[in-house]
């Protein structure tokens, strides 16, 4: 069964890293896989797009509508990358923002909106698209975990603490705690628990099961 | 820090490679010796990673001042029968087109490969020329991949067959290559290399005319040699035997492959796929023999379009051939599936896409834009500040690029590497105003000291900013000439002198007075002015010397007035707006103290430590 996993976020939130990390796990389960990175010219905060496709063949680019999980760092990257949601996809969106830089010089220069767009408004924006929406505030439970650094430690937890993905999180945890960076590690294991365990409370599938 | 041993690269089992670090591998296995580069987005990875591994691979690198040094050692090292690569961008092999332009009727002794990555879409360069061109035009052999298994095999595929050949290769691939990883299989590193010797045959290297005029005849059959072992390669490859051709090259191979599959139209279809330039002829008329109609997959140029249009119109085999040059596809931007998608749909009467477009309400972009603590901004501050709005500000190419647009506003031109001092010199002579030019270390030992010393000759009326931060920031941090050298690094400051310039200072951009002071003499002077901005790049310096930090800084509710002045001339992303107050992200602040000295209110202060 293929799988094709749309990662988006802005630069410094670990989207590479994540991506590194789940394309590990499934090459060593034995999985093919193929991906591909869309970052600009900013070493910070600029938008960065990441697609990580199991067994789905040669082509690193998701296309429209062909994702089978949105995972969204940051609310509008979340909605950037919504093209490749349809109704079956399953999108997961950390709910703190990261404030563009430009809104601010709007604020001043008193041109265009200068706000960051209403969060409630991108979460209808998504559901107009598929109902399975699941927001959470991943950065505070990677701050409250010991360091923001390891959002992508709660994101990936959460994906497989839902059980939609092939792997189990016990598998994961054992992968990553062999082959992921121990440098950071245990701000690093308490958010992915967090996520893991936020994950199951998400989906009511995975609770009957 | 991967350990080296721990390197992807270095490793034998099945394993999802990157384009960039597939070149690598197919290096190795092939036994390269000695490898060269420019950094260049979206090649840079590729010297980045044979300078982790070159000490533990035992190969020559270097990562060259600039392009045209890139390949001339690259080439010279092949002389002496090293197997040699060299990587930088599309841009820069044309930077090195002096040197690359011979070396095909030279001929290479050991095994050459010159990676020269495209940018399709224009990702993060101002142009998306089509490196392919480099076979018609330059005799290259160029090899085209579609995965990054395709690089691999073709990187080590291409080191025999230059020698066979005396070719060098050029390996193209794109963006969308370099940063898609794949599913490599590697083979086991060889136990020998190539002997190193430079044997004596002046005749051979020494292109005068006469020698040339003999070369460019042996380079005829040198190519048809390479045309011939290419007929018997696997770049090639054909799937299905349906009567609807299909022809692709590149990524977009791999896009055709997955739509026909997601279509379930394989019965109908033909599809080959181009990897390697020259085409042979044979395989063309083979295809177009085979099918009722053909559709060319392919980014930027109608190149295989082209050549297919000859070959059906030889071989009298008068059947549609579709692709750009009918308007089916564009002739800008890289593709995509759903691009090629949409196409297919229409050439097999398949009706529209049933996915539906969603309409996605205007987001807030995130432009590129200087780090909190940048030097530049501090730079770019004081220059403006000294200078004024109507002063013309010619810019190059690197991290100081972001000058452009409010609120800094230092860039009113930009072309190419090292360009800004011969704008500067150009307009400042039509004109007759006192031009400001900018340019970063890395890119003006690149090419900016021939344009300084033109400038010099010329007594030209521009204040030449040298913005110093001691490494080549924009495309991953790797070394400039200046780089962590110590006392053995060149001295900016010795340079210029040397060239004959006589008004040159030195200072800290973050000592206000001094820069000040520096750029208020350059205004007044005539001729030409240099001040070296020196401050190293503030996420370079964290790299190699974690620091505690400088701490962040707050602003005072009480005192701040909401005059708008820190936000308007610094462009800081640190400073944020939330319901009318200003704010610090204590996450982004590096600490520089830069707004606290623009503050009219006084109202931004060094946090207390916790």
């Amino acid at each position: 069964m293929s799988l094709k996993i749309m990662i988006s976020g802005t630069g410094g939130q670990g989207i590479l890293f994540t991506t590194r990390l789940l394309t590990g796990f499934f090459v060593g389960r034995g999985r093919k896989v193929v991906t591909s990175q869309i970052h600009g010219m900013s070493q910070r905060g600029g938008s960065v797009q990441s697609s990580v496709l199991v067994d789905a063949g040669d082509s690193p680019v998701i296309g429209r509508g062909d994702a089978d999980i949105l995972l969204g760092f940051e609310p509008v990257e979340t909605v950037r990358a919504l093209d490749c949601a349809s109704a079956r996809t399953a999108v997961f969106m950390n709910t703190t923002p990261v404030i563009p830089f430009v809104l601010s010089q709007q604020y001043v220069q008193k041109q265009g909106p200068g706000t960051y767009p209403d969060l409630a408004a991108l979460g209808d924006t998504i559901r107009e698209v598929t109902p399975s929406l699941f927001q959470f505030d991943a950065t505070t439970m990677a701050r409250d975990a010991g360091s923001s650094k390891s959002l992508n430690l709660v994101m990936t937890g959460c994906l497989f603490g839902t059980g939609i993905i092939p792997g189990s999180a016990g598998d994961f945890e054992t992968w990553f705690r062999e082959n992921g960076n121990p440098g950071q590690g245990e701000p690093n294991l308490r958010a992915w628990a967090g996520g893991v365990a936020l994950g199951k409370r998400l989906n009511p599938v995975e609770q009957e099961r | 820090m991967i350990e080296n041993h721990r390197h992807p690269v270095l490793r034998e089992d099945t394993a999802c490679l990157t384009g960039n670090l597939a070149i690598v591998r197919g290096a190795l296995e092939a036994g390269v010796q000695f490898v060269s580069g420019y950094p260049g987005t979206p090649a840079s990875e590729v010297g980045d990673t044979f300078s982790a591994i070159a000490d533990t691979a035992g190969i020559h690198f270097e990562y060259s001042i600039n392009e045209k040094i890139s390949v001339e050692t690259a080439f010279a090292a092949s002389l002496t029968g090293a197997r040699s690569l060299c990587s930088m961008k599309h841009l820069g092999l044309n930077f090195a087109g002096d040197p690359a332009a011979t070396i095909p009727y030279v001929g290479v002794k050991g095994g050459m490969v010159i990676v020269s990555a495209g940018d399709p879409s224009m990702i993060t360069s101002p142009n998306e020329q089509d490196q392919r061109h480099f076979n018609g035009f330059l005799h290259y052999p160029v090899f085209d991949p579609a995965t990054p298994s395709d690089t691999l095999e073709m990187t080590r595929f291409a080191f025999p067959f230059s020698e066979e050949t005396r070719l060098p290769v050029l390996l193209r691939p794109t963006t969308r290559i370099c940063h898609s990883g794949g599913m490599v299989q590697p083979r086991p590193l060889p136990k020998t290399r190539n002997n190193i010797r430079f044997e004596k045959d002046p005749p051979r290297y020494v292109p005068t005319p006469p020698n040339a005029r003999r070369m460019r005849k042996e380079l005829t059959g040198r190519i048809s040699l390479a045309e011939d072992l290419l007929l018997g390669s696997d770049f090639f490859p054909r799937t299905g035997t349906g009567k609807t051709g299909i022809v692709a090259g590149g990524v977009a191979h791999a896009y055709a492959s997955r739509v026909i599959e997601e279509l379930g139209v394989q019965e109908r279809i033909s599809l080959l796929k181009i990897g390697a330039y020259p085409i042979p002829e044979m395989i063309l008329a083979d295809f177009l023999g085979s099918v009722e109609s053909a559709l060319v997959v392919e980014e930027l140029t109608p190149i295989i379009e082209e050549k297919l249009i000859i070959s059906a119109f030889r071989n009298g085999r008068m059947i549609p051939i579709l692709g750009k040059k009918s308007g089916h596809f564009p002739l800008e931007f890289e593709y995509s599936p759903d691009l090629v998608e949409s196409v297919l749909r229409k050439a097999l009467d398949l009706g529209e896409s049933p996915k539906k477009s969603i309409s996605i309400p205007e987001l807030p972009p995130r432009p590129p834009v200087l780090c909190p603590g940048c030097p530049h901004r501090t730079s770019f501050y004081h220059v403006r500040r000294v200078f004024g709005q109507k002063t013309v500000y010619v810019n190059d190419i690197g991290c100081y690029t972001l000058g452009y647009g409010p609120p800094l506003d230092c860039c009113d031109v930009l072309l190419c590497m090292g360009s800004s001092i011969s704008k500067a010199s150009a307009i400042s002579r039509t004109t007759g105003e006192r031009v400001v030019a900018f340019i970063g270390d890395s890119t003006f030992f690149h090419s900016g000291l021939p344009a300084l010393t033109n400038a010099l000759q010329y007594d030209d009326n521009i204040t030449l900013c040298i913005l110093d931060n001691h490494v080549t920031a924009m495309t991953g941090f790797q070394p400039s000439a200046v780089s962590d050298r110590g006392p053995e690094a060149p001295s900016i400051e010795k340079a210029v002198r040397g060239l004959g310039a006589k008004n040159v200072v030195s200072v800290d951009p973050f000592d206000s007075e001094a820069s000040v002071e520096a750029l208020k003499k350059a205004r007044a002077g005539t001729g030409v002015n240099v001040i070296i901005f020196n401050s190293p790049c503030v996420i370079y310096e964290e790299k190699l010397r974690p620091r505690k930090g400088r701490g962040s800084y707050d602003i005072d509710q009480e005192l701040c007035d909401g005059c708008t002045l820190c936000v308007r001339v610094l462009g800081c992303p640190a400073i944020t707006i939330e319901e009318d107050k200003y704010l610090i992200d204590p996450d982004l602040c590096d600490g520089c103290d830069l707004c606290a000295q623009v503050c009219n209110r006084n109202a931004i202060h060094r946090k207390a430590k916790a």
